[in-house]
């Protein structure tokens, strides 16, 4: 009996301190965590994993511990949507973050806002997110990392100062991301009165392309822009390189991603991409970010993982402001934000929602990645 | 038009198409003697590439050796397989069998996502980037590898189901179970040796296309959807209507590819796959285990 009743009191006790700790934060974020693009939803969460276990450690935000529910979408639409209204409708999540996929996130932009839920996209970047988000349009979706049309700005800007501006094909995968990537070259390149001299998609999920391949080569573009994520790149840069080809890459070049063996062989020489980032950026708040992830994951993060990185700090950031953590209160704290980026520059929205942080232009020389500036997006 | 441009598009065809029969014809064989859609299949594509990595990187393992190792590994693999998971299924567990091989895909592609995340790997071998090229034309040396080694072993199903008394066995049973077991064939150490074979041919295909393509938990689901039109349109259990289909179907897409937007080349075989299910319902060479 003597024993019951000392069981039931440290029960009592468990209780009064279980209930005395306040509600965690939930978070949902929709990723694909399965598919062709599951490497990169693998490194957006852990760049989101890291900016939590930060704020955790730091004692959580409005002193509660942020809890993310992590949901995978497959990269496809009607997933995403599925899963985020499933999400939603537990009324729980008080923020969402991203969707990596552009489709994705172009899809569940009417449910955040018919739920009236903010939604931090930090992957995606189909010019149309911000195009249709802000002043006049959605108004619960916010973008932190870079449209398609500023970097390719960046970009087009860059290789025509050095006279590499003419005669580019393109390469990309058939989606909204590859979509969009021929749409804001071609806007930039007109600007410029120039053109793409060849436009050529695959089908996400291609291992094998050297059919596409063959065919630019016969139309031997000056420089080719790719557009491709993923174990796609994976197998494209590999079977160009097998191939023989020379032309100069540029474009969305993953440049962190490129096989060692390759890159070091010096053919890809003269390759000029721009990215939202690269882990060589030598800024000491990069330089710390870069030593936390990789202690964390025992991996490098790339740009995904630190697009996630900063998308979740500036989430967490305007939680803390909003005082509340209301969906309506965190989407007008958002609004406000003014926060310092890793890569230095501060991290605002404009009337559409859309963060202009710098952006990096690299260039491969020597058979090493180089920096050669960062400019705003 | 330019020859040389459509010499190396055919080249590339008949190399893709090899590598689609190479998947495809396991498929066909455990299709044709129990009768079961392996949607599982994709998957020990897949084990078999992330075996070759491990037996490369980890354990050093010289080219041909991972490719021996890995084919008979496999083999084992589909022994288990059998045993735990087909033996038991009659021909009349049809919806049984498909919901079971799309449950293991899933447990296997999920499992292999949670042990090995889904960054992509590369095998490394001394010619990983090594071509042959005749006059303009020009062909990787590993995808020549791939061609000798899917023909090797087309060959090899071949005398086996055409020479062999066991192979005599598989197609009597892909004919007729009752009449196979009327004239004393043991249908279960039959079946077994086909589930054998069939995932040893995927565990074959994994290794010998571990060096050529990325390796990564989901990289099956690319080959395995194509590989089931291919044997759909071949005729389903027909080893030799696979094999023909596979490339004529690699050769179709590249030229469609060559010459207009790749995106259209990955819907002809689904195209012709519904076409053969409207007009040629048993396969453009018939079904049944045939050589």
């Amino acid at each position: 009996m003597k024993r019951l009743l000392i069981a039931a009191l440290a029960a009592c006790l468990l209780a009064t301190a279980a209930a005395a700790q306040p509600a965690p934060i939930h978070i949902g974020s929709t990723l694909p965590l399965t598919g062709n693009l599951a490497f990169f939803g693998q490194h957006s969460r852990w760049g989101t994993e890291l900016a939590v276990a930060e704020a955790n450690a730091a004692g959580g935000v409005l002193g509660r511990q942020i809890v993310v529910d992590y949901q995978d979408n497959q990269c496809n639409p009607a997933v995403g949507v599925s899963s985020v209204t499933r999400m939603l409708s537990d009324k729980t999540e008080v923020a969402l973050l991203d969707g990596v996929c552009s489709s994705v996130i172009l899809a569940i932009m009417p449910v955040v806002q018919r739920a009236g839920v903010p939604l931090v996209v930090a992957n995606g970047s189909a010019t149309a997110i911000a195009d249709a988000s802000g002043a006049g349009g959605n108004i619960w979706t916010f973008k932190v990392n870079p449209s398609d049309a500023s970097l390719m700005e960046a970009l087009v800007g860059w290789l025509q100062q050095n006279g590499k501006a003419d005669g580019i094909g393109f390469l990309g995968e058939d989606t909204d991301y590859g979509r969009a990537g021929v749409q804001a070259f071609e806007q930039a390149l007109g600007k410029r009165g120039l053109k793409l001299a060849s436009v050529d998609y695959y089908q996400q999920g291609t291992a094998d392309f050297t059919t596409v391949l063959t065919k630019v080569r016969r139309a031997d573009p000056k420089s080719l822009a790719l557009y491709s994520v993923g174990a796609d790149f994976q197998n494209l840069i590999r079977q160009y390189f097998g191939m023989g080809l020379t032309i100069p890459l540029t474009g969305r070049l993953l440049t962190d991603q490129i096989p060692p063996e390759i890159l070091t062989s010096g053919r890809l020489n003269g390759g000029t991409a721009v990215q939202p980032y690269t882990a060589e950026i030598d800024l000491p708040a990069n330089h710390a970010f870069v030593a936390a992830f990789q202690k964390m994951h025992d991996a490098p993060p790339n740009l995904l993982s630190y697009e996630a990185y900063e998308t979740t700090r500036v989430l967490l950031d305007a939680i803390k402001r909003s005082g509340t953590a209301e969906p309506a209160a965190i989407r007008d704290a958002l609004t406000k934000t003014r926060l310092q980026s890793v890569l230095g520059a501060e991290i605002a929205f404009d009337d559409h929602n859309l963060a202009h942080n710098n952006a990096v232009i690299v260039m491969i020389k020597d058979g090493k990645v180089q920096v050669v500036g960062l400019s705003k997006t | 038009m330019d020859a040389i441009y459509l010499l190396q598009l055919l080249l590339n065809g008949l190399v893709i198409g090899v590598i689609y029969a190479l998947i495809a014809m396991g498929l066909s064989l455990i299709f044709g003697l129990l009768g079961i859609v392996n949607f599982a299949h994709g998957e020990f594509y897949m084990l078999g590439a992330m075996l070759s990595f491990f037996a490369v990187t980890d354990l050093h393992f010289g080219y041909w050796t991972t490719i021996l190792a890995v084919t008979l590994v496999a083999c084992a693999v589909g022994l288990l397989f059998y045993h735990l998971f087909l033996a038991s299924l009659r021909p009349a567990d049809f919806e049984r069998s498909i919901l079971l091989t799309l449950g293991i895909s899933m447990v296997l592609q999920n499992g292999g996502i949670f042990l090995w995340t889904v960054t992509p790997r590369m095998v490394p071998t001394p010619w990983s980037y090594t071509a042959v090229t005749l006059g303009d034309l020009q062909l990787p040396l590993l995808r020549l590898f791939t061609l000798g080694i899917a023909t090797a072993a087309f060959l090899a199903l071949y005398v086996l189901l055409s020479h062999t008394l066991v192979g005599k066995a598989m197609r009597g049973l892909s004919q007729s179970r009752d009449a196979a077991a009327m004239v004393g064939i043991d249908h279960r150490r039959v079946a077994r040796l086909a589930v054998i074979i069939g995932i040893g041919l995927s565990g074959l295909a994994g290794a010998t296309l571990a060096p050529v393509y990325s390796v990564q938990p989901t990289m099956g689901a690319a080959f395995v959807f194509k590989a089931f039109a291919i044997v759909i349109i071949g005729g389903l259990g027909n080893i030799m209507g696979a094999a023909i289909a596979a490339v004529m179907l690699g050769v179709l897409e590249s030229l469609i590819g060559g010459f207009f937007p790749l995106t259209l080349a990955d819907s002809a075989g689904f195209i012709a796959m519904i076409l053969v299910l409207l007009f040629k319902p048993e396969g453009l060479f018939g079904r049944g285990v045939r050589v």
